[in-house]
């Protein structure tokens, strides 16, 4: 990536999304775009968080739905399987697991310094209880 | 340099009159000027049009003019309008009326004195082109009054000018100026 | 590809139809508009050609000024070549977007036929809404007459689009008296005319898609300053070195000569006016009056080009006189005129010691007569005599009852 200062970017305030052209951008992987200086792509918002999604595979059903709600973009998806989290670019914000639907959740937010191993091991099991809820109601 | 006023409503075609004489005298390689004021810019009201004619390229773009011709017509404007402001000693009048040069002076004194000549234009255009739009007619009197081109010239110009125009209108107007140009006294 | 349209060498236009004949040959590619008196027939003529063949583009109709100019934007930001046209109270509405099209460096031609703005509402021609434009940061070029209409659209796509301009220009014309007033234009033919300004030269256009660029960005404090000095740099450096040329260009083309500020019987002048418009000519058909008819040795400095303002070719031409006069077609609304201004400015550094006055006239179209600058005329004298004001610095021209004058 090109680095350029104060005095290096183009008249009327035009940004470049990539250095230098670009062919069949949608079927090239985020992390093989030439993104620029002036992307978004290239500045990480990792310090903003406090707390991270962490995820469980083993619960996961690949409904997408943290993918169509992640509002940066930072849940990594390959052939319609949940990959994991791009942590440059998550701030923290907790909606994947909001949006998550299974029983117990395959996201949870963990404090930003405990490691993935020993949040999978402590990861809660399914709920009893709200099954029972959810029986009732019909 | 030789100055044209109009009097006009709008709609009747006094702007279009005065481009079109501006676009016939252009051929000839003298400079033209045509404009108009339109004051309320509503169908029917009050308005003057302009021309101005000149061997050398026209610099003047004052609306205050001393014209030396002044052509009315609707004929109503003679009573309503200020017909004679900033007229000259040698100013000519053409005005469209049903009345004999006479008879329009007697019941307008303020023409009294003046060369005043009359022509029916709307007569004549709801007789030719089939609704009063007097505006082509009063050219073909004014070429008779001020001997300004031959009428083959000046017909021949016009059709070109009213070339947008189906040929049977077109048509319509030639014999329109040609009448007038015969009628007017 | 676009039919071609036969012109005579001489053909008989009125501002607006010169303005939209040149929009034509150059193929704007895409007019976004919503008209407005008296500017309507130049986008009304651009869709007529458009839709019988002889553009090959788009004419857009928006829902408001605003929304033109901003279609505007967009269609320069994708990479083709754009105008429009307004007047008065559209161009009012349009101001805002004016500043996004000059900041982002889109060439647009804008052709604003000045009217002045209400209230009271009035559709006639003076010079408030050129006024208005004069911090937008577009170029402003000004004509006199049909045939400067013509011309210099061409000047202004030329200049505007050069990839060392990219800035946005007007070209103004007072409405009905240019706008309305058919006099003979000289013509050239379509590819002449074409070729003079030339094939559009994309830069940084959205529809690269091969290059894909954002346009419209924000950017704060810590670029803004930098960005907005750039821009001037633009305007202030790049913009008159290739207004010159391609006045130049098309002096070799045509024969007619524009030069960044007109200067007539100057040569000599003891007194001149300053104005713009269709008063620069009649000013000048009065100069040649007083000299030949009173003995005054008058002379007349046109604007031509507005903005970037030529400061230093302003100062050259008025040097060498002894009074001055600023006439401003617009109500100054609280100061002096913004010629007066501009002029002052222009000349504070200098070692004239030139009486400077202010004359404000033909507000919502009133007539400046020629007996009007015959007045102005003999005024400048009596100041040029004295060595210092005669009158008041601001006086009203034309204007009805008892004398009206400031300062």
């Amino acid at each position: 990536m090109e680095k350029k200062g104060w005095d290096g970017f183009e008249i009327g305030a035009m940004l470049r999304s990539f250095d230098g052209a670009t062919r069949d951008i949608a079927t090239t992987l985020p992390e093989d775009r030439p993104y620029s200086q002036s992307n978004s792509f290239t500045a990480s918002v990792a310090d903003w968080r406090i707390e991270k999604p962490l995820f469980n595979k083993d619960y996961c059903i690949d409904c997408q739905f943290c993918w169509v709600y992640c509002p940066d973009m930072s849940i990594i998806s390959r052939d319609k399987k949940m990959v994991g989290i791009d942590f440059d670019h998550c701030k923290g914000c907790g909606i994947c697991v909001e949006v998550c639907p299974t029983n117990p959740k395959s996201l949870l937010m963990f404090a930003e310094q405990q490691d993935e191993e020993s949040a999978i091991a402590e990861w809660p099991k399914k709920d009893t209880s709200k099954a029972k809820e959810e029986a009732k109601d019909e | 340099m030789l100055e044209i006023r109009w009097h006009s409503r709008a709609g009747q075609g006094a702007v279009t009159g005065a481009k079109g004489l501006a676009d016939v005298v252009s051929t000839t390689g003298k400079h033209v000027q045509a404009f108009a004021f339109y004051g309320s810019a509503k169908r029917g009201a009050a308005m003057t049009a302009y021309n101005r004619v000149d061997d050398k390229i026209i610099m003047n773009h004052e609306k205050f003019m001393r014209p030396d011709y002044v052509l009315v017509i609707d004929p109503a404007l003679v009573y309503v309008a200020d017909i004679t402001a900033n007229e000259k000693d040698s100013t000519v009048y053409i005005v469209t009326t049903h009345m004999s040069t006479e008879e329009l002076i007697a019941s307008q004194p303020k023409l009294e004195g003046k060369k005043v000549y009359t022509v029916d234009c709307i007569k004549i255009s709801q007789e030719t082109i089939g609704k009063a739009i007097p505006n082509t007619p009063m050219l073909g009197a004014l070429m008779k009054v001020s001997g300004m081109y031959e009428m083959d010239f000046f017909k021949e110009n016009m059709v070109r000018v009213l070339k947008k125009l189906p040929q049977k209108i077109i048509d319509a107007n030639m014999i329109a100026i040609q009448r007038a140009y015969d009628e007017v006294k | 590809m676009a039919d071609t349209m036969e012109l005579r060498d001489i053909e008989v236009w009125d501002g607006n139809m010169a303005a939209s004949q040149a929009l034509r040959q150059v193929q704007v590619d895409v007019v976004a508009a919503y008209p407005i008196t008296p500017s309507t027939p130049i986008v009304e003529n651009y869709g007529n050609f458009t839709a019988n063949g002889y553009v090959d583009g788009e004419f857009v109709m928006t829902e408001s000024e605003h929304g033109a100019m901003s279609c505007c934007i967009g269609a320069a930001a994708a990479g083709g070549r754009v105008a429009t046209a307004t007047s008065s109270q559209g161009f009012a509405l349009m101001v805002e977007t004016l500043y996004s099209a000059s900041g982002m460096r889109l060439p647009i031609v804008l052709n604003v036929v000045n009217r002045a703005i209400g209230a009271p509402l009035n559709v006639n021609g003076d010079h408030s809404d050129m006024y208005m434009g004069r911090d937008s940061g577009w170029i402003q070029l000004d004509a006199y007459c049909p045939q400067n209409a013509y011309d210099l659209n061409f000047i202004a796509f030329k200049v505007s689009e050069d990839h060392d301009v990219r800035l946005p220009a007007m070209v103004h014309q007072d409405g009905f008296m240019t706008s309305h007033t058919a006099q003979g234009v000289a013509t050239l033919p379509d590819d002449v005319a074409y070729n003079f300004v030339g094939e559009y030269k994309p830069m940084n256009d959205m529809l690269d898609l091969d290059h894909p660029v954002t346009h419209g960005v924000q950017t704060e404090e810590d670029w803004h300053f930098e960005h907005k000095a750039r821009q001037q740099h633009a305007l202030m450096t790049a913009v008159i070195p290739k207004i010159e040329a391609a006045f130049d260009e098309f002096e070799k083309l045509t024969g007619r000569r524009y030069n960044l500020v007109e200067a007539y019987n100057m040569e000599d002048a003891e007194v001149a006016v300053v104005c713009m418009g269709t008063s620069v000519e009649t000013a000048r058909e009065v100069a040649e009056e007083m000299r030949a008819q009173h003995g005054i040795k008058a002379g007349v400095v046109g604007i031509r080009v507005f903005r970037p303002w030529p400061l230093e070719q302003i100062a050259a031409a008025l040097k060498d006189v002894k009074a001055i006069g600023a006439l401003d077609r617009s109500s100054p609304h609280g100061t002096v005129g913004a010629l007066f201004n501009e002029i002052s400015g222009s000349l504070f550094n200098t070692d004239t010691k030139a009486v400077l006055t202010n004359y404000i006239y033909g507000l919502g179209g009133r007539d400046l007569t020629k007996a009007h600058l015959v007045s102005i005329f003999t005024d400048l004298k009596a100041n040029a005599d004295a060595g210092k004001p005669t009158t008041p610095l601001q006086q009203y021209i034309g204007l009805r009852g008892p004398k009206l004058s400031f300062f």
